[in-house]
């Protein structure tokens, strides 16, 4: 027997805090707009546009920080554990925006509150508490200084062990441009640098406690199809593999291609010694975020979480550390300090690659900078948070390539001023380049990481998944705008759920949750009624504003697509991937195909309709 | 020998993600949050563990004596311990005998939540929905009745 539910809420209630006047405002989001951007992402963005001051500084008390739950976070679905964390970013100059798992983003709509829109800046250090529907700003003085572990254990210990934080650590404090948000000991807002802007307003942390229950408009249905749904996710080989290693299987796929960049992507083959089979002799425990089903996240024996993929290869292979043992100590130091680590080891691998050519004299770097030297790597990590000597150079990230020089542009990893996030050198799969390159956020695999050619998959179930055949050469230049469009598409509109990537239809898997789950999930949770077209219509919606907020910011647009210089005129120098390298007429190409499938112009810019259209949902609250 | 619905938890298994409760919360109120399930998941990141609270159903289960209100009760048909939730007065204490921690606050109702091993259905949702196998589910053949106190004892 199930009991319908007495409790009361309206579906997004959101709180806007500003943190000069240190007021605070409620007010809900109208059905209109939760049927034009669901929640999570779309909804941060919509916002986000709404409260911009157009060219403000990032780390100006005019950025707005918003944090915001997905339609779907904290129900009863697989996976729904995650929030996105918006703003502009002080990395890259364009939308900030990143997305976290754990148990915060619940948490918080357990206490009544879905969204968090943050303005202005406090005197001194804060936190935000959140109980019952109401947001308190509170004196945050005892945890400012604190390590991400440290602040996570003091929230518990002060406030009761049943509270939920998120949080940032020293690297946030000191405005480290690339500082991430951080839930527990690894889950973070990773990219863009939004942990720094947290620093800026002097907001340490916001902590909730939920004791109010999310009503569902059909628990029966909705139990049901949770079983059904956990019992088809859990038949996939991804899922399970992911569930038994975790992230870490991808180093030895990228690494058998040739295609792991190491010493600052120079190089694209490195040591066996960061396998998955290596790493996962220092793992405890596998655990869950919040309602998870593949359970990816690793305990490890150095007493942190991790390491993922993308921290083997950045401060594993790409700051040439082969020891599995150190590449852990630097996942858990990067961890601790609230350190975006695909941002850290991006730059550590610049700045080496800058010394050996000159860029950087003995002088500014203060010792002699070399790839694979551990001591050397870990005094800079620390240097970096706390903004030490060369450490404190490297602190302003892309923003060095003033400093250094335009030519040192070419040897950065980056797009759009953010490097790039996946360990995989993207040379050889072109629509993965082509993702990387009009990713919004900048050089970012989960935007789109179309990578579901190469699985060898039948020509009738490729058509089915794009409506259209699709090219399954990943060295070919044809179809590849199609691939990303759509991935673009439902990962946007997965991240307005607040569900998390791994379970999300295209990613890695032809299997997982598509719209037709999207739809039926929610309607059982609001008694909504959506339509597939609806849904993804969600999705281009959101990649259509964000496109425009960037193009607001900092005239984004077809020059910005592009790559790092490397891919385009160096050949890819080892192993099976050996050759390759990016043709920038066949880039073009992708580009254009991309671009009309999307409806923008030739130079990449939204039609006047469109602009208009989003302008005048400006009007509603 | 009356048959005992009865769940088993395997906390090596457990990876913290909190279905159980949530389920739990669903069924019995129609609402999702973890913290209003029967259930519960103890875990700390950093102390590193996580295992499952729940209600064991004791032969001699201290929170019925405790209860002011005499809204839990021990049903000697099917050796469950049982609440009454329309009478719970919210004084927390069978909280506080519990010694397994296996009773929660609703404080918004101001309520004690208990696990009811989910009258009504074949498997407990808890059961239904952990994704690792960390729970099981069993029905005891060899529950014993206890003799005394069944029936009540008049003086001639």
């Amino acid at each position: 027997m199930v009991h319908q539910s007495t409790d009361e809420r309206p579906v997004c209630l959101n709180a806007l805090v500003n943190l000069t006047d240190r007021t605070v405002e409620y007010f809900e989001t109208p059905p209109e707009l939760i049927r034009k951007f669901l929640g999570g992402r779309g909804l941060n963005m919509y916002y986000l546009y709404k409260y911009l001051k157009p060219g403000c500084d990032p780390l100006s008390p005019d950025n707005v920080l918003i944090i915001g739950n997905g339609l779907l976070t904290g129900m009863l679905v697989p996976n729904s554990g995650r929030h996105n964390v918006t703003c502009i970013s002080p990395e890259s100059g364009i939308i900030g925006d990143a997305n976290i798992g754990g148990f915060f983003g619940p948490e918080m709509r357990f206490a009544g509150i879905d969204r968090l829109i943050i303005l202005g800046r406090a005197a001194s250090p804060v936190y935000l508490y959140l109980e019952d529907g109401r947001v308190e700003i509170r004196d945050a003085a005892p945890y400012w200084g604190l390590t991400c572990s440290e602040t996570y254990v003091r929230f518990k210990r002060d406030l009761g062990s049943d509270v939920e934080s998120e949080f940032i650590g020293p690297a946030g404090e000191n405005m480290v441009r690339f500082a991430c948000t951080r839930y527990g000991l690894k889950n973070s807002a990773g990219r863009c640098g939004t942990g720094a802007v947290w620093g800026s307003k002097n907001l340490k942390a916001v902590v909730a406690r939920g004791n109010s229950g999310l009503p569902v408009a059909d628990p029966e249905g909705m139990l049901a199809k949770y079983t059904e749904l956990r019992d088809y996710l859990k038949k996939s080989k991804v899922t399970e593999v992911l569930g038994r290693v975790g992230t870490p299987l991808l180093y030895d796929v990228s690494n058998y291609l040739g295609a792991i960049r190491t010493h600052n992507s120079q190089q694209t083959v490195f040591f066996n010694t960061l396998n998955a089979e290596e790493v996962h002799k220092y793992v405890d425990k596998m655990l869950s975020c919040f309602g998870c089903v593949v359970h990816c996240r690793h305990r490890n024996r150095l007493g942190g979480e991790g390491p993922e993929y993308s921290t083997m290869g950045l401060v594993g292979a790409n700051i040439g550390v082969v020891d599995t043992y150190q590449m852990i100590e630097l996942n858990n130091l990067v961890n601790d300090l609230g350190l975006d680590v695909s941002s850290t080891g991006s730059y550590l691998a610049w700045a080496v690659e800058l010394f050996e050519k000159g860029y950087i004299d003995a002088k500014t770097a203060g010792c002699e900078l070399r790839f694979g030297d551990y001591p050397l790597m870990r005094q800079l990590i620390n240097d970096i948070a706390y903004r030490r000597g060369l450490g404190d150079v490297l602190a302003e990230g892309s923003h060095l390539v003033d400093k250094f020089g335009k030519e040192t542009a070419d040897f950065l990893i980056a797009v759009k001023g953010l490097p790039q996030s996946d360990p995989h050198d993207v040379r050889y799969l072109k629509s993965f380049a082509l993702g990387i390159a009009t990713a919004s956020r900048g050089a970012d695999h989960l935007r789109s990481r179309p990578t579901l050619e190469i699985l060898d998959l039948p020509a009738e179930v490729r058509q089915q998944i794009f409506g259209e055949p699709i090219d399954p050469n990943p060295t070919s230049y044809n179809s590849k705008g199609r691939l990303v469009y759509f991935h673009d598409n439902i990962f946007a509109a997965n991240d307005c759920l607040g569900i998390c990537r791994f379970i999300c239809h295209g990613f890695n898997s032809p299997r997982n949750l598509d719209y037709t789950h999207f739809k039926d999930l929610i309607r059982l949770a609001y008694g909504l009624e959506f339509s597939e077209q609806e849904l993804e219509e969600v999705g281009r919606r959101v990649v259509d504003l964000e496109r425009l907020i960037n193009f607001q910011e900092k005239g984004i647009s077809r020059k910005d697509d592009t790559l790092p210089a490397r891919y385009f005129d160096e050949p890819m120098p080892s192993a099976r991937a050996k050759g390759s390298y990016i043709d920038r007429a066949g880039f073009d190409k992708m580009l254009d195909e991309y671009y009309a499938l999307r409806g923008w112009d030739s130079d990449g810019m939204l039609p006047e309709e469109r602009v208009a259209e989003l302008n005048s949902l400006r009007g509603l609250s | 020998m009356p048959k005992q619905k009865q769940i088993y938890a395997r906390p090596d298994l457990c990876a913290g993600c909190r279905t159980c409760a949530n389920a739990c919360s669903l069924v019995h109120r129609g609402a999702a949050n973890p913290r209003l399930g029967a259930i519960r998941i103890r875990q700390d990141l950093v102390e590193r563990y996580e295992f499952q609270e729940i209600c064991r159903h004791c032969d001699d289960p201290p929170c019925v004596d405790a209860c002011m209100a005499g809204c839990i009760s021990k049903d000697p048909k099917t050796g469950l311990v049982i609440q009454d939730q329309s009478r719970c007065a919210g004084c927390w204490m069978c909280l506080m005998v519990c010694p397994y921690g296996a009773i929660n606050r609703d404080i918004v109702r101001e309520v004690a939540v208990k696990c009811d091993r989910c009258t009504g259905r074949q498997i407990p949702a808890c059961v239904e929905v952990c994704p690792t196998g960390a729970l099981v589910f069993d029905i005891r053949e060899d529950a014993v009745v206890e003799p005394f106190f069944t029936e009540p004892t008049v003086a001639d």
